[in-house]
């Protein structure tokens, strides 16, 4: 059967596409935002997964308000990067895990989650974002990937407990896949930001730090708090972070944290990354 | 202050989310979870190991035998105690056998099964049909399985004697239970709390075993009152407010949290077509025609006046108040460029720079 080798978390900011598209990665500003990202691209290096499962929100580029999926599974032989307006981006489409999405619908349906199925669906900075801070930029993808794209901007948006639900679904699947490939999920968004209204430039250094601590820690205190307290802590569009709880939920409930990084301010965001494994069988009982 | 909430048998954190959604806005809180140990002592460990230093230890339930064990590994670390719905005596005559029945069903039938049989006499009984009550319920007896459950059987069964700690426990402690909790009844909590030095009991009206998610707004104030916070809260409480009476009162669409313009069906619906207009520019050949002539762009979608002046003059603030989502609107800025912390800073009504230093902590 296919195997879970770790969870990923990171920030998927637009303004860091448009730093690696300007080359601005050695700049002042940048720099200690891209070096702590070294250690995340060593271990995906060294660990060398076969799939990702990448759980991101689409930002008004391939959805409008017309249809708006609450949770939606990519379920195509290719993603291409969408142009969201700047223009198209040099980075090459995304091969799918077709097989693998349909098992993944299937469970999901059994297990009272009724996603929206995508054929054709182009992808946004929610998923280039997160695969170029971990992979870099090659010529090819060395991963296949299985998007879920979630609701996080027209309410109602699912409950974060909810999202932590999806991430068990999520790891059934993955363990009753009969597969020798090797996967990681890819929890993504945040940490704190807001873009709009008079509380804009909100950013909550306190609360990110915090929530890198307890995602790997107390992840049900994270999977009990309201949607209202995501948008207090986070800010209106750092509620997003809710969306790392499905990657969570696919982690054991004990994990080893290989590697956190926390960088305030990226544009108008606090950015952060976390990798986690699950800790061996056998490995003590207790939570550390 | 540090609290941790500990769950019962086949619960797990959801049956606290609403004391926890109460608290934490004033308290540091922490939820045990009991789904891999197969003793008392070990489960009580584990939560010992969640903080460092003093803890408010709250169980329900097998969550409050763990917080005895808690007193009687660490007696010096807890400094306050509140015990739901639970028991102090050890294992009864005929109760393996009993919980037996409950192992075999799950191994035999599977989690929905034990859930059908085991929730309805955790409950109120005028409550067994409340389907609000009771689906959060199941789906959190489905999210256990029959390893887990055996587990904790196994721990249950062999927990200890309880009864001779407490005369011993010396901190504040809080003994709480449903008037209609027909597996552990009000009595039992009397004997316990009599047996506790000073301790208080408080019943829960109009509620079964289940009393967090059954009466969760009793409870969460019996504790409230009992940890002292209710000034906290209300200090809290009261600086929200007051962010919401200074903003955002001149926007026409009250939002349901202060200063957030959240992007709920009045404001989907009323930017609907400033959005669709915006979402277009991501399209080549509408940014050529935006370019070309922004008015008759703007028209295609049917703005109303009020919509193409506030885009026309780049009005950040005013295209949000009429229902504009940043994900949306910042295309315009493809067309004609504009820094996000730009758009930030006028939203904010601050200048740039200041905008910067203060909300983003850039030297
Ligand atoms: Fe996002």
């Amino acid at each position: 059967m296919a195997k879970l080798i770790g969870g990923l978390g990171t920030s998927h900011v637009p303004s860091i596409a448009a730093a690696i598209d300007k080359g601005l990665r050695d700049t002042p500003d940048w720099k200690p935002f891209f070096d702590g990202y070294v250690p995340g691209q060593e271990w995906v290096r060294e660990h060398k997964p076969d799939v990702a499962v990448v759980i991101f929100n689409d930002h008004g580029n391939s959805f409008f308000l017309d249809k708006v999926p609450t949770f939606a599974v990519g379920c195509a032989e290719e993603y291409k990067p969408v142009d969201e307006g700047w223009g198209p981006r040099a980075i090459p489409p995304f091969r799918g895990a077709v097989d693998f999405s349909w098992h993944l619908v299937d469970t999901m349906v059994e297990s009272r989650f009724d996603p929206m199925i995508c054929q054709e669906i182009e992808v946004d900075h929610g998923i280039q974002v997160p695969m170029e801070l971990f992979w870099g930029r090659p010529a090819a993808w060395p991963v296949k990937v299985v998007p879920i794209f979630v609701n996080v901007i027209q309410y109602p948006i699912p409950l974060p407990s909810r999202c932590y639900e999806l991430g068990r679904v999520l790891r059934k699947a993955i363990e009753s896949y009969d597969s020798d490939e090797r996967f990681v999920v890819l929890g993504t968004g945040g940490l704190s930001h807001q873009l709009q209204g008079a509380r804009a430039g909100f950013v909550n250094p306190t609360a990110d730090r915090a929530f890198l601590r307890d995602i790997a820690t107390d992840p049900d205190t994270l999977a009990a708090m309201s949607r209202e307290k995501y948008v207090e802590l986070f800010g209106s569009e750092g509620a997003e972070l809710m969306m790392w709880l499905v990657m969570r939920g696919a982690m054991d409930r004990d994990v080893e944290v290989r590697h956190t990084h926390y960088f305030v301010p990226a544009s108008m965001t606090g950015a952060g990354m976390i990798v986690l494994e699950n800790k061996a069988a056998g490995d003590g009982r207790q939570a550390a | 202050m540090q609290i941790i909430f500990l769950p019962g048998l086949l619960c797990d954190g959801s049956v606290w989310a609403a004391q926890v959604e109460a608290l934490r806005t004033v308290a540091d809180v922490a939820l045990a979870d009991f789904s891999t140990q197969n003793s008392i002592t070990a489960m009580a460990e584990t939560a010992l190991a969640l903080r460092e230093g003093p803890l408010v230890v709250v169980g329900h339930s097998m969550g409050a035998r763990v917080a005895l064990e808690m007193v009687r590994l660490a007696p010096g670390r807890v400094e306050r105690l509140a015990l739901l719905d639970t028991g102090a005596h050890p294992r009864r005559e005929g109760e393996e056998a009993s919980r037996q029945v409950m192992l075999d069903l799950a191994d035999t039938q599977g989690m929905a099964a034990l859930a059908d049989r085991w929730l309805p006499p955790m409950v109120h009984e005028a409550r067994v049909g409340d389907a609000a009550l009771m689906e959060p319920l199941r789906a959190m007896v489905l999210r256990s399985t029959p390893e887990q459950h055996r587990r904790q059987i196994r721990a249950l069964l062999d927990r200890p004697d309880a009864r001779p700690l407490l005369p011993t426990i010396t901190c504040p402690t809080l003994v709480m239970v449903g008037r209609q909790d027909r597996w552990s009844p009000l009595a039992q909590h009397e004997e316990i709390a009599a047996a506790i030095p000073g301790a208080k009991l408080v019943v829960i009206e109009d509620s079964g075993h289940m009393s967090p998610v059954e009466q969760p707004g009793a409870v969460t104030d019996a504790l409230v009152e009992w940890l002292g916070l209710a000034p906290a809260l209300r200090a809290a409480a009261h600086g929200r407010r007051t962010a919401m009476d200074t903003d955002g009162q001149d926007d026409g669409i009250p939002d349901r949290i202060p200063d957030i313009p959240l992007f709920d069906r009045k404001r989907s619906l009323r930017g609907y077509r400033l959005n669709k207009m915006a979402m277009g520019l991501a399209k080549p050949e509408n940014r050529d025609a935006f370019r070309a002539d922004e008015g008759a762009y703007l028209d295609r979608f049917g703005l109303s006046p009020e919509e193409k002046s506030a885009v026309m003059s780049r009005d950040w603030r005013e295209m949000v108040r009429l229902g504009g989502n940043l994900f949306f609107i910042l295309k315009i800025s493809a067309v004609d460029p504009v820094r996000i912390t730009e758009i930030g800073a006028h939203q904010a009504g601050m200048d740039h720079d200041a905008f910067l230093r203060e909300r983003l902590g850039k030297k």
